[in-house]
């Protein structure tokens, strides 16, 4: 066999005859077209991606990271006409930090966000849900882009994202609008993107310093599993230990990743060591509405919900 | 269909060739370029079968397109080490027994590899987070831990 000979005969390389052979018979049969054909668009600049965008819409499948849409696609790639690839455009992976704004280029992957330190710093419950997504191999490819426009209620960013009030920038040829996280998700797996348009950026509001945050994600055991359940809680206080503002995000636990407003009322404008943790957990349970599904029951979601939000108070006051 | 040229590293040769639109990495490593080191498993990136370095980063080639990779640099299993010694990972897995049926070893090296580039003292949680997305039915992970360690101390000392 060939193979086994070759191994035999030292490190297989890549150049073999074989090889050789095979691409001359390519080259007789296919038209030889370079990466950006109509199969396989793979713009440099996001301008050219919005054009190919109007000219395709959904006809071309947009890939990121593939982390999704290679899993959706598994044993049917050959159904895809056409792949609308967003990996060579800079513009899309870069993090910008502002005074009043950190913007998030749609293809920063979740790596990147687990380990940069100035997100770590600024906005810990982005960078600890990154690192608690699927396994090293999906967060060096998946994209916090691919995560939104995914739109799984399961997703690890999406609650983060709701407690930090970030806006989506979305782009088509005729200009761009921005979204905020909350009314962008529509349901499971749905969102108001248009077949136009392209998730540009990320935008969010810097925290305050000194800002309280507790990132949480509830699965069956560590790695690679969907989670059954995330909360992302937020609190800004002022110099005398009351809360400004609370922000209470949960996911997994309803159609789409949704904030605790009664909880948040109930936190806003008392001073921290006032709060009662077990009324938050009871405000926190009453206010999801989730599914029984492989995942976790109703009831078990609703009793997590209320203990992970009971301890993560109660943790803050220990603080 | 129209076939796309890709041109990329592969195990620090240049290589360019055509592929389908929709090749997963993974299928033209193992059926065109005949290096058949990198296996599959789930095909779906869950097992680590098929993990391979893309720019040092351990990635599922299951879960690319081939097409992706144009102007960047892949690293199979066939590419750690020299022409004549094996990489000290692998020298480790042998010392440590951590191959039984050897189906998850070149994941597992690729893994390890991705994470002695990046971190030169891992400490033994870091080796099992970098190894979460490898999957081993058959050692236990005992072996397969203790082997990293091992290298990674091998390899601090040189
Ligand atoms: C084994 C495994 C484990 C996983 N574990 C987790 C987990 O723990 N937590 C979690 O949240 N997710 C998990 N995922 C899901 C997935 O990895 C994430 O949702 C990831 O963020 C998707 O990003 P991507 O870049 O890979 O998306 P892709 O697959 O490239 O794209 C996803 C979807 O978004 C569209 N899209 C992507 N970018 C854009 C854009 N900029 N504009 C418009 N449309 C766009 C694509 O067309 C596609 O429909 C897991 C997946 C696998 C295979
Ligand atoms: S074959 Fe790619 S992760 Fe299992
Ligand atoms: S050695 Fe058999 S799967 Fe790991």
């Amino acid at each position: 066999m060939e193979n086994s000979r070759r191994n035999a005969s030292g490190r297989p390389k890549a150049s073999g005859s074989d090889f050789e052979a095979e691409q001359e018979n390519i080259q007789e049969l296919g038209r030889e077209v370079p990466v950006g054909s109509a199969d396989y668009l793979a713009p440099k600049s996001l301008k050219k991606a919005l054009e190919y965008r109007s000219r395709y819409g959904y006809k071309a499948v947009v890939i990121a990271g593939g982390t999704d849409i290679m899993v959706d696609y598994f044993e049917r790639l050959s159904e895809v006409s056409s792949w609308l690839d967003l990996t060579k455009i800079q513009d899309l992976k870069e993090i910008k930090f502002g005074p009043e704004k950190i913007r998030l280029g749609s293809m920063v992957t979740h790596r990147k966000l687990a380990t940069d330190s100035r997100i770590r710093e600024n906005l810990p419950l982005l960078a600890e849900s990154a690192s608690e997504v699927g396994a090293w191999q999906i967060q060096s490819r998946g994209t916090l882009g691919g995560n939104i426009v995914t739109s799984s209620p399961a997703g690890d960013a999406l609650a983060p994202l709701l407690a930090y009030q970030a806006r989506f920038i979305l782009g088509s040829v005729s200009g761009q609008r921005e979204v905020a996280a909350e009314d962008f998700f529509t349901g499971p797996k749905e969102n108001v993107m248009t077949q136009e348009e392209l998730l540009i950026e990320v935008v969010i509001p810097t925290p305050r310093e000194g800002t309280l945050s507790r990132w949480k994600k509830v699965g069956k055991r560590k790695a690679m599993i969907i989670s059954s359940l995330t909360m992302a809680l937020l609190l800004e206080l002022d110099d005398k230990d009351e809360i400004t503002a609370a922000r209470a995000a949960y996911g997994a636990v309803a159609p789409r990743p949704i904030r605790a407003t009664e909880l948040e009322v109930y936190l806003t404008g008392r001073k921290l060591t006032e709060i009662s943790a077990g009324k938050a957990g009871e405000l926190a349970a009453q206010e999801i509405s989730p599914i029984t599904d492989i995942r976790g029951t109703v009831d078990f979601r609703c009793q997590v919900t209320r203990d992970i939000t009971e301890q993560a108070l109660l943790g803050f006051q220990q603080e | 269909m129209s076939k796309v040229k890709v041109a990329f590293t592969l195990n620090d040769q240049e290589i360019s060739l055509l592929v389908q639109p929709g090749e997963r990495l993974l299928d033209t490593i193992r059926d065109r370029l005949n290096l058949t080191g990198t296996k599959e498993g789930c095909g779906v990136g869950e097992c680590g079968a098929c993990t391979v370095m893309l720019d040092g980063q351990a990635v599922n080639s299951c879960l690319v397109l081939t097409a992706q990779v144009d102007g960047r640099e892949v690293r199979t299993v066939e590419g750690l080490g020299g022409e004549e010694e094996v990489d000290k990972l692998q020298q480790a897995f042998i010392d440590h027994q951590a191959v039984q049926c050897g189906f998850c070893t070149p994941g597992m090296l690729m893994s390890a590899r991705a994470l002695l580039n990046d971190t030169s003292s891992p400490t033994r949680e870091d080796i099992k987070t970098a190894l979460d997305g490898n999957l081993c039915r058959c050692t236990g992970y005992k072996q397969i831990v203790e082997a990293v360690e091992a290298a990674a101390e091998a390899e601090g000392a040189d």
